[in-house]
This record gives structure tokens, C-alpha cells and sequence, in this order.
């Protein structure tokens, strides 16, 4: 017998017998061996100051003078264990509970234009579903020739392409209409991810099923406990509308749909059916609770829009922000992130006085449609109070508005689809509040 | 050089051959096939199964009806313990009724009386979504008869009113006017670069008071992590508030005859359901999918934590 398999049988067996204590004991038990743990972790933190200082030149860290473990200890690999806190967050306040839910995407530690998967925002309304993709099926009817049954293994027999898109909830921001409420950039703007799709075009499923004269939508509905469904435009369908099986290299992550769901870029979230397991083609939209109860824009004098699919241009500032502190006056690397449902970001331009001036700034990552796009500029801070704020403009020529101009038009009831301006504090000390100005 | 008959012959063979091509292309224009023709045709049977949606004219509606006294029973079973007896939404649940003229006030209140557009999307999300632990369950009389209590709950109908296949769109929401297309682009800012405004009139109107920088504690795992895991994600829905009479976990005094029975009272009542004096306790929560074991160790992390 090895060492290590003593040790392993020993620690099993130390398990084993915890195991077997009823309830309260067991925890007794448990909680003992933690303090023991603690007393050894405390113990050896002690002498982690003094290895800190020896890691650090002109010493040597351990990990430079002995091995590391072999490949395949994590078959899947992890982020660095440093990096906990990069993850998803919720507000327990916001919804009921957490089946019908949000969480946001941690933006203020996250680098160029690609979300990774695990950090995607969630959104359920019935929950995240267990679906085998073996007996998961795409049903295609309704005003076609050909109605048909596609499993996963069908599906992905299709000609493929991959289109790198964000993905906003259309509610993204919907807490701050009536003032600043979030304390933090991951809260402000969080329900936004941007990933690299692959599936196959809708457009060319339809073309397979023979869509009929005088269809005009499509329905597209999920497989969870919500049966998740919305109403969208044949154009739309016709264009860009993707039914995704792949994200960033690897299979959809359960969260995000697995194994198939529709992505509608540049569209709102909502649109992008997870778990997709049919499309109806028919002639006229079907007003269902998520197209009216739901993601419709109340106005100021009583009237709602609806189908308003179109995530308008949009921008912030992701370093600094409230996560993001300043260390102390001089230079520094200003960047953001822009997005517009309909096209390209053409420029974003920051101002670091409330808005009474602006200076261009440069993209530092590929500039691609209805994709996030990351820009950046150097601002040298002289330790004053500043009002840091970011405008961005899109291929059509729009300009990101104000509050003033948003709410003039919209009033504050209207939860979704808000793309203000927003602005960041920071203080003489470096902090950063979210603040809302005249 | 071709004699003859091997000229006829040949030339037979390309007649027959564009003859049966246009047969073949008369075939196909009278019943086209797919281009990859990858799948299986979808069958009446299938599609039936799965076809639930139903339209704002009503297309859709199964054959059926329910009224509103029969509403009510199914509603004071399985809709109120969330909803609220008169539709006024317990806790964070939404409200199902009331809000009437409040749309232009500071804190609209929208239900399916003051806001939604159309009844048939009051059938078709009841009977796709509700009740909330569990979609699908109840029949198409059962959708009627709860459509039209909720629609009693917003004055919208009377109490001896039955709701049918036939009655459904005759029920006008009365905000269905009210809803108008999408004029956006509708707010237009101009790109300006240099003193765009005045800088003695900005002033903050509104600060989010700060509370982070996000904590990097790092939390230690407890002893009953998958029992934890599974309360939160399945059982957490009732027995965090007590809604509809669950015991609250924590609640040593809520817990304490329960914990008195054998432990295998509790698991068998947490995996086939039961009635209780309090409420009901659906089978596995309402999420069938859960296997015993992960029913059992949710019934252990609570007892755990309610001693
Ligand atoms: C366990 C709690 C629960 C129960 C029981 C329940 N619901 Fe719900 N209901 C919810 C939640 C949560 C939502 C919101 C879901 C979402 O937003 O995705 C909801 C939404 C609704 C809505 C839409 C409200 C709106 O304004 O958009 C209706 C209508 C509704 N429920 C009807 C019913 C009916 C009828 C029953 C009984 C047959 C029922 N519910 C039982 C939790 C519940
Ligand atoms: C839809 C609400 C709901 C959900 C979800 C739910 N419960 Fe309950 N549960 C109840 C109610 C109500 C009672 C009390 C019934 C009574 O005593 O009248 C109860 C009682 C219990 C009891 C006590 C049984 C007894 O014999 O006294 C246990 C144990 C329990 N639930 C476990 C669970 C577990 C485990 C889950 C998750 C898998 C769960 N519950 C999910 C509503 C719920």
C-alpha cells in the first residue's frame, strides 16, 4: 500500500464514521474537525505572510521550486481558485423567488467582448429544466408543406455558421428608470453577455418545411415548466434568426437553453426561446402573456407598446465603476462597452464632466454587428470629484440619449428597453457611486 | 460507325430517360420533397400533443367550459396559497386583479383587469404555466372554470357566468384598445462635443448608496450541501415564507410535532404529497423530475435546520 492510498482510506474512513452519527452529532462532528481545520489554516496563514515575502523578488515562490499536479486533475477545467468572486449574483428582493428569476453577469471583471459561459446571466421562468437531448425534439408546423419531428442528431446534420452576438434582457438596467437604485455595475447592467453562436439559420429550416403563402410569424415555444413562448416576425425569421446549438466552442450550457434554443440578434432576450422545442408558422401573432402581460412599454399617458423586439444603442463605462475603484490620482485606462440591436457601434465618446464635454475614444476589440464592442481611453485623474459618463453612436446614425430625452418621451413606468447615458461618480477617495444628473 | 437499330436503341434510352425526368419533376411540383430531407415527418398525433397555443381570435380553444362557481374551488386550492384569495398577490406573487384606471399613475398597478389585452392569453398561460409547481395539470374544463374566476376576480363577468369554447372572445378586456405599435427610433440625441451644457446646472439628482465593493469571502461548505441544494431550488418556494401553510425552515416551534413523527413519515409525506391541516403539500414539492434521494436529503437539511 502507497502512502497516498493510506492516506485516501484514511480520510474515507473518518467520513465513514461521521457518516454514520445521527443529525446533531454529526454536526458536532463536523463542526469540530472545521475548527480543527481552521486552527491548521490560521496556522499556516501565519506563515503565509512570511511566505509572502519570501515569493516575492529576489526569493523564490513555491511554485517555482517543486511541481505542480498532473493534466486531467480537472478533466473540465475551472477559473483560478483567486478568482471566486467572478460569478453571477441575484437580488433576493426582486423577484418571488428564485424559479421565476434573474441573476446578472459579474461585467466589471470580465475583459474584451466575450462572456464566458458560466457567467452568462440567467433567466427562468419555471425554472432551470433537466432536458435529455436524446429525447428532446424540434417540431417544425403549422402553415408549412412539410410539418416535421427533428431530434438533435437531425438538426445538427444542417449546414452550420457561427455569429458572435449579445444577448440583453430587454427589463437590462429596468430598476434605474425612476433614479439610481443599484449600487454596483453588475446589478446596472448586468443582464448582458455577448457569445460566440453556432447553429443552423431558421431561414433555412423553413426553406426545408416549405412555408406556405400568407404565413406571417412564427411561434416559438420552450420545453421548461413556463413553455416559454413569443411571437416572431417572418422577416426576422428570414434574416438573422439563429437556432443555436453551440456557444463559444461547446455545447449550449443548460442555463442557456441546452441543447437547442432560438437566438434573435440584436432582439431582446426574451425573444430567444430556450429549450426550444417547437416553431409554429402561422399568419398572425398570437398575443401570448410574455407579449402583453409582459415585455410591453407602458407610456406616460396610458398607452403600451408592443413587439418592441429592438435592444436600441447602448453603453457604459466598466472600469472605473462602484467594483472597479480608483487606486490614487494619475493615469488611467478608461473602457467600456457598446452595443446597438441594430448594427455596428460607429463611436463612443466619453465625458468626464457630467456631459459638458467629450473626447473620442478608440474600440479595442473586433467591431462587429449587434455585438458587444469594447473602447477604451486614457484619462489622467487629478484626485477631483468627475462625472464619468459614455455615448455611443451605431452604423444608423443614433445617438444614445439622456435621462432627460428618455423620460421625456417615456416616462418612467415603461420597465424595458432603457438606454440612457448613465453616469458613474467618483469621489476624491477613489470610490464610485451610480448617480443620476440634471 | 452506328448501324441503325443501335442508333434507335440509343437514342430510346435518352427519350425514356427525359420522359421519366419530367415525370419525376411533375411528381415533385404536385408534392415536394425536402431539400436534406433530414427528420422524421411530423404526424397528426404528435403534433396534437404538443399544439397548445391558442390566439388572441380564439384559434386554438379546445372544445369545453367552466364557470366561475367551479373557478373558485380550483382556485382556493391551487392558486390562492401564491395569488391571494381575491387576486391581490401574496408576498412577491403577482396580483391577479385590481389596478383599474391606475396605468398613468406614478406606481402603475397591472394586472390581467387593468392591463392585458386579451382573455385568450389568460387561458392559454393558465393552462402552459399554472399552477406554478405544476404546468399541464389541469384539464381544459378545469382552464375554463379558473379563466372565468379570475376573470370574476376583476368585475369582468358575473357569478353564475360559464366560460366556453364559444363565450372566450366574447370577454373584452378593457385595455385591449390600448396597446399601439413600435414608433422607435421615438428619442433623438444630437452629437455634441464641446460645452453641450451649462456646467452650473448639473446637479445629482439621484446617488445608489454604496455597499460593495462585491465581498470575496469564501463560503464553507455546509454539511448537507445537496439536501441544501435541492430545498433551495425546489422546496425553498414554500417553506421559506410559509406560503399556503408550509412550515418555515428554522422555525424550531413550526417543526417540532413534525420532527416528533419517524423520520420515514416525513419522507414518504415530501415524495407522494400529502394533506395536512395546514395546506397541501404537493408530491416532491410539485418537481416530479427529483429522485427519493434528493427528496430525502432536502427533508434532512430541513429537519437539520429546524431543530
Ligand atoms: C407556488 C406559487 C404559485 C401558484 C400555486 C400559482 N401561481 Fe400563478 N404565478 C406564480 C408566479 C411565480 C408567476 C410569475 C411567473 C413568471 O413571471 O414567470 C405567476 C403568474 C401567474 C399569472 C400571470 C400574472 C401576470 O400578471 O402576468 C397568472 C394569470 C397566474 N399565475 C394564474 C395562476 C392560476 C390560475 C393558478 C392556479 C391554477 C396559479 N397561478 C397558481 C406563482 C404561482
Ligand atoms: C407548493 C408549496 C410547497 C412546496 C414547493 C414544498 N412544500 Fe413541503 N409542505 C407544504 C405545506 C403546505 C406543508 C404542510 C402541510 C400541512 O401540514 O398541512 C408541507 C410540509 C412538508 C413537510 C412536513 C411533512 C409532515 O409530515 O408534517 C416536509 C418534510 C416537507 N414539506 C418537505 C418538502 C420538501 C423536501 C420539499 C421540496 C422537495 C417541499 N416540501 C416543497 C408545501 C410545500
Amino acid at each position: 500500500m502507497s502512502k497516498q492510498q493510506e492516506l485516501d482510506g484514511l480520510i474515507k474512513s473518518i467520513a465513514a464514521a461521521g457518516e454514520k452519527l445521527p443529525g446533531p452529532e454529526r454536526r458536532l462532528f463536523l463542526k469540530q474537525g472545521l475548527t480543527m481545520l481552521g486552527a491548521a489554516g490560521a496556522a499556516s496563514g501565519a506563515a503565509g505572510i512570511g511566505a509572502a515575502e519570501a515569493a516575492l523578488p529576489p526569493g523564490v515562490p513555491s511554485w517555482t521550486k517543486s511541481l505542480g499536479t498532473g493534466v486531467v486533475t480537472n478533466p473540465y477545467g475551472e477559473p483560478s481558485p483567486f478568482e471566486a468572486h467572478i460569478k453571477r449574483r441575484n437580488l433576493e428582493w426582486l423577484t418571488a423567488d428564485k424559479i421565476a428569476s434573474i441573476s446578472f453577469t459579474p461585467l466589471a471583471d470580465l475583459k474584451g467582448i466575450i462572456t464566458p459561459n458560466g457567467l452568462v446571466f440567467e433567466r427562468y421562468h419555471a425554472g432551470l429544466p433537466a432536458v435529455d437531448p436524446g429525447l428532446h425534439r424540434l417540431m417544425i408546423h403549422g402553415m408549412v408543406d412539410r410539418p416535421i419531428v427533428l431530434s438533435m442528431d437531425d438538426l445538427m446534420r444542417f449546414p452550420s455558421i457561427s455569429m458572435t452576438r449579445f444577448l440583453e434582457c430587454a427589463a437590462n438596467g429596468g430598476m434605474e428608470w425612476r433614479g439610481a437604485q443599484m449600487d454596483r455595475l453588475q446589478l446596472t447592467h448586468g443582464m448582458l453577455a455577448c457569445c460566440e453562436w453556432t447553429g443552423v439559420l431558421l431561414s433555412t429550416l423553413l426553406q426545408e418545411v416549405g412555408v406556405q403563402k400568407g404565413a406571417a410569424w412564427i411561434l416559438a415555444e420552450g420545453a421548461d415548466g413556463s413553455h416559454m413562448s413569443r411571437s416572431i416576425p417572418m422577416d426576422k425569421a428570414l434574416d438573422d434568426a439563429l437556432i443555436v446549438y453551440a456557444q463559444n466552442g461547446e455545447p449550449l450550457r443548460p442555463e442557456q437553453g441546452y441543447p437547442v434554443r432560438l437566438i434573435n440578434p440584436g432582439w431582446e432576450g426574451n425573444t430567444c426561446v430556450k429549450w426550444l422545442r417547437r416553431l409554429k408558422i402561422g399568419d398572425k401573432p398570437w398575443y401570448h402573456r410574455e407579449e402583453t402581460s409582459k415585455y410591453t412599454d407602458l407610456m406616460p399617458d396610458g398607452s403600451s407598446r408592443e413587439f418592441t423586439f429592438v435592444q436600441e444603442c447602448n453603453s457604459v463605462i466598466t472600469n472605473p465603476c462602484p467594483e472597479n475603484p480608483l487606486k490614487g490620482p494619475g493615469k488611467f485606462w478608461v473602457e467600456g462597452l457598446a452595443w446597438s440591436g441594430r448594427g455596428k457601434i460607429k463611436q463612443v465618446d466619453v465625458s468626464f464632466d457630467g456631459g459638458v464635454s467629450w473626447r473620442t475614444t478608440r474600440f479595442t476589440s473586433a467591431v462587429l454587428p449587434r455585438a458587444l464592442t469594447r473602447f477604451g481611453v486614457e484619462w489622467d485623474w487629478n484626485g477631483a470629484q468627475a462625472l464619468l459618463q459614455s455615448r455611443a453612436i451605431d452604423e444608423t446614425g443614433y445617438v444614445q440619449p439622456t435621462y432627460g430625452q428618455l423620460r421625456a418621451v417615456r416616462g418612467t413606468s415603461s420597465i424595458y428597453h432603457k438606454n440612457a447615458i448613465h453616469t458613474w461618480k467618483v469621489n476624491n477617495n477613489g470610490s464610485v457611486a451610480n448617480v443620476q444628473i440634471s | 460507325m452506328f448501324r441503325f437499330p443501335e442508333l434507335l436503341r440509343r437514342c430510346a434510352i435518352v427519350v425514356c430517360g427525359l420522359l421519366l425526368a419530367s415525370a419525376i419533376t411533375a411528381a415533385n411540383s404536385a408534392k415536394p420533397t425536402a431539400y436534406y430531407g433530414y427528420g422524421e415527418p411530423a404526424t397528426p398525433q404528435q403534433i396534437a400533443g404538443w399544439d397548445i397555443d391558442i390566439r388572441s381570435d380564439g384559434k386554438g380553444l379546445p372544445p369545453g367550459s367552466g364557470s366561475v362557481q367551479d373557478g373558485e374551488i380550483i382556485y382556493e386550492e391551487q392558486c390562492a396559497l401564491c395569488h391571494g384569495s381575491f387576486g391581490e398577490g401574496e408576498g412577491r406573487y403577482p396580483s391577479l386583479a385590481g389596478g383599474e384606471g391606475s396605468l398613468q399613475d406614478a406606481r402603475p398597478h397591472k394586472t390581467v383587469g387593468s392591463y392585458w389585452n386579451y382573455t385568450s392569453t389568460l387561458w392559454d398561460y393558465i393552462h402552459r404555466a399554472m399552477p406554478f409547481t405544476q404546468p399541464e395539470s389541469l384539464s381544459d374544463d378545469e382552464v375554463y372554470a379558473v379563466t372565468a374566476y379570475v376573470l370574476y376576480l376583476n368585475d369582468l363577468v358575473d357569478g353564475d357566468f360559464v366560460l366556453s369554447q364559444e363565450t372566450l372572445t366574447q370577454v373584452q378586456l378593457p385595455n385591449e384598445p390600448n396597446f399601439v405599435p413600435d414608433p422607435r427610433p421615438d428619442v433623438h440625441n444630437k452629437r455634441c462635443m464641446r460645452e453641450c451644457k451649462d456646467p452650473n446646472t448639473i446637479s445629482i439628482k439621484f446617488e445608489a448608496a454604496l455597499h460593495v465593493p462585491t465581498p470575496t469571502k469564501v463560503e464553507l461548505p455546509s454539511e448537507n450541501t445537496a439536501g441544501e441544494s435541492v430545498y433551495r431550488a425546489s422546496c425553498a418556494v414554500c417553506h421559506d415564507s410559509g406560503i399556503g401553510g408550509a412550515p418555515v425552515l428554522g422555525d424550531a416551534s413550526d417543526w417540532l410535532a413534525r420532527i416528533g413523527k419517524d423520520v420515514g413519515t416525513l419522507y414518504s409525506n415530501a415524495i407522494n404529497g400529502f394533506q395536512g391541516d395546514r395546506g397541501v403539500m404537493p408530491a416532491r414539492g410539485g418537481f416530479t423530475q427529483l429522485s427519493d434521494a434528493e427528496v430525502t436529503a432536502a427533508v434532512d437539511y430541513l429537519v437539520e435546520e429546524s431543530r
